[in-house]
């Protein structure tokens, strides 16, 4: 009889220990920190943001260990860089996969690198978090229930340039600049499809190579087509050639880019051939807002110059981050990304809710550079 | 298409070729002198660059104290390559492939330093060229400022390289070393001198090519990597790697290429057209089209 209730006291501890650790997996424990990992673009096409990237993102996770973490326990942001290279990134998620294990993934952020590594995430099902805009990963087409993105897509993006070009530049024979990556294409897919919905065509579409630094065969066929309005969909750098030679060959009819066309990145290195080109942005550091105002100001403090999109999402992102935790109140990234679909937060970008597209936000801005800023001519929210 | 577009394009292609072919003379310099390619050529034109940067942009100097300063530092560069990498690969018996890999390895390493000191981004090079806005009109045809500039220097240097090889001793002494390194030794020529003067200039043209590019490739690391350094290395073999004249036509023809097939077939395939031609000519011609030396090909 003593036996009998010897070994059944040994088996009530044991199921205890065991039933005990299974539910204390996932539980937030302050001793231990929140490991996030942020894939960005530092070299190679795209290395021009990765700064930001992680200027908004380390502001954040700075911030919020400051004021005492996710329920006490601090984020540890681990950064590498992705080269805005599908391989690489597919090195550098497994490795926040499977050696860091990550409760999350911020980036990649180009769109030809979330391509190649989203359906990793999906897999290992850890949610990830990307500032990269292309339409080809919309939920509707992916179905990838942990990837989930920061700002306005290009569709959302370009249509508001299209919109712009036909009902207030009254243009009717755009001409456009097209970068190679599906950042660039599929942007012109989006483009041609908007302007389809006005009865209006491309009379010219001319593409170039990121690295290409002399367009002049390219500007000289769209001079020659007679187009009434140049839609630049390139990279910055590309951007900044583009407007250089443009202003050379004198084609002088509007330059209306999308949203690599409105960051400091493109004006440092247009100079003043930047001057007048209209774009659409995903952020406007002189947007008058007072959320927008308090991140630029913190960005400035922390970092010694102005943050450009697309720090706020990352910024946005990693206190999307933090609320879906508290909400799940567990670090299991199941419940985090359970979580994720249904919090609601708003930041710098203004009110953000994942929707049927797991996208948080639309917000992008009309602006018109004048040598010195962007000045906003129109805000979607 | 009109006279303007055809004259527009030449001038862009051989502006842009004729810094190619600069690049591919700091190949065809060291391959002359000891037989070697120095695949992190490109580099000193990265470096150059953003020296240039630094003393100009960051550091307030004028501009001539800054070019003099980064070429100075760029010319001991190749010097230190010649002692502390040429140098100790030989005496450990390693030859062509050591040689290579370890080239290979110096680019790379280059790229990652001046990612850790200055970062991803492109930095726009200071307008001492002029005005990004700044062109000058000829008739129809309207030429960036900076394009004078690029063709002024590669013509000067062109002519000031024809009369040191051509014209004076050192020059001809390095031609002889180039030709043959055993009987100019037994001339009694300071081979010595001559190899450290060959590592000197190639770095140092490839570093002047660096500044000449900087305002149309940025301050950036494209300038030490990618393709620009495979079409500087194609421009010296299109000289077959021993006429740097040739290298400097091999340069011009690869950026007319480039800027006509764009014109006339799609930018898509400007790369592909451009290797493509490569090849053949390498085929018809494997010493190199612009090769006046080589004879009965």
């Amino acid at each position: 009889m003593i036996r009998f209730f010897r070994n059944a006291f040994i088996v009530l501890v044991l199921l205890a220990l065991i039933g005990g650790s299974i539910w204390a997996q996932g539980k937030i424990d302050p001793s231990k920190p929140i490991k996030i990992v942020l894939s960005a673009p530092f070299t190679g096409t795209g290395s021009i943001l990765g700064d930001y990237i992680k200027g908004g993102a380390q502001l954040a996770v700075d911030e919020i260990n400051s004021s005492g973490g996710v329920e006490g326990a601090k984020f540890q942001l681990i950064v590498y860089d992705d080269q805005a290279n599908a391989s690489t990134a597919a090195t550098v998620v497994r490795r926040a996969l499977y050696e860091d294990k990550a409760v999350a993934i911020f980036g990649p952020n180009m769109s030809a690198a979330v391509i190649g590594v989203h359906t990793l995430a999906q897999q290992a099902k850890i949610p990830m978090l990307v500032g990269a805009t292309s339409v080809s990963f919309r939920y509707d087409k992916v179905k990838n229930d942990y990837l989930f993105r920061l700002r306005a897509d290009d569709g959302v993006k370009v249509a508001q340039q299209v919109k712009y070009i036909a009902e207030v530049l009254k243009a009717k024979k755009p001409g456009a600049i097209v970068g190679s990556t599906d950042y660039c294409t599929s942007a012109l897919d989006v483009a041609k499809q908007a302007f389809e919905k006005y009865g209006i065509k491309f009379i010219d579409i001319e593409m170039m190579k990121e690295g290409d630094k002399d367009v002049t065969a390219q500007i000289t066929k769209l001079k020659n087509s007679g187009i009434d309005v140049l839609v630049g969909l390139t990279h910055e750098p590309e951007a900044a050639v583009v407007m250089k030679q443009v202003r050379q060959m004198k084609l002088t009819v509007p330059a209306v880019g999308f949203s690599a066309w409105g960051v400091p990145a493109f004006t440092d290195l247009a100079g003043d051939a930047a001057i007048g080109v209209i774009s659409v942005q995903g952020f406007n550091p002189t947007d008058p807002d007072p959320a927008v105002k308090k991140f630029v100001d913190a960005y400035k403090a922390k970092w010694g110059n102005e943050p450009s999109d697309p720090a706020q999402c990352y910024y946005d992102g990693i206190y999307l981050l933090k609320k879906a935790i508290e909400m799940a109140g567990s670090t299991d990234s199941v419940k985090i990304a359970e979580a994720l679909k249904k919090v609601e937060y708003t930041g710098v970008q203004g009110p953000m809710k994942c929707d049927d597209l797991h996208n948080y936000t639309n917000v992008c801005y009309i602006s018109q550079f004048d040598g010195k800023d962007w000045k906003i001519i129109s805000k979607l929210q | 298409m009109v006279l303007n577009d055809f004259l527009q394009n030449i001038i862009g292609g051989v502006t842009v070729g004729s810094t190619y072919g600069l690049i591919g003379l700091g190949v065809v310099f060291l391959w002359q002198s000891i037989n070697r390619i120095n695949f992190a050529n490109i580099s000193s034109a990265m470096l150059t660059a953003y020296l240039f940067y630094s003393f100009y942009t960051q550091l307030h100097f004028n501009f001539f104290f800054s070019f003099i300063t980064s070429i100075a530092i760029i010319a001991i560069y190749g010097l230190l390559l010649r002692y502390l990498v040429f140098e100790p690969i030989s005496r450990h018996g390693g030859d062509k492939l050591e040689f290579v890999v370890a080239t290979l390895m110096l680019c790379t390493l280059w790229l990652s330093v001046i990612k850790v000191l200055y970062g991803g981004l492109p930095k726009p090079f200071p307008p001492v060229f002029g005005e990004s806005t700044k062109f000058v009109q000829i008739g129809p045809i309207s030429i960036p400022s900076v394009y004078f500039w690029i063709f002024f220097v590669v013509v000067l240097l062109i002519f000031a390289l024809f009369l040191f090889l051509r014209k004076s001793i050192i020059g001809k002494m390095l031609r002889a070393t180039a030709q043959n390194r055993e009987a100019s030794l037994l001339m009694g020529i300071n081979v010595n001198m001559t190899t450290s003067l060959a590592f000197m200039l190639s770095t140092t043209i490839v570093g002047i090519a660096g500044i000449l590019l900087a305002p149309i490739y940025f301050v950036s690391l494209e300038l030490g990597g990618g393709s620009i350094g495979v079409k500087g290395f194609a421009s010296a073999v299109m000289g077959g790697l021993i006429d740097p004249f040739g290298a400097i036509l091999g340069g011009i023809a690869i950026g007319l290429v480039e800027n006509f097939s764009t014109l006339f077939i799609s930018s898509a395939y400007k790369d592909i057209i451009s290797f493509i031609i490569l090849v053949v000519v390498l085929i018809w011609k494997p010493r190199g089209i612009f090769n006046w030396t080589a004879k009965g090909d």
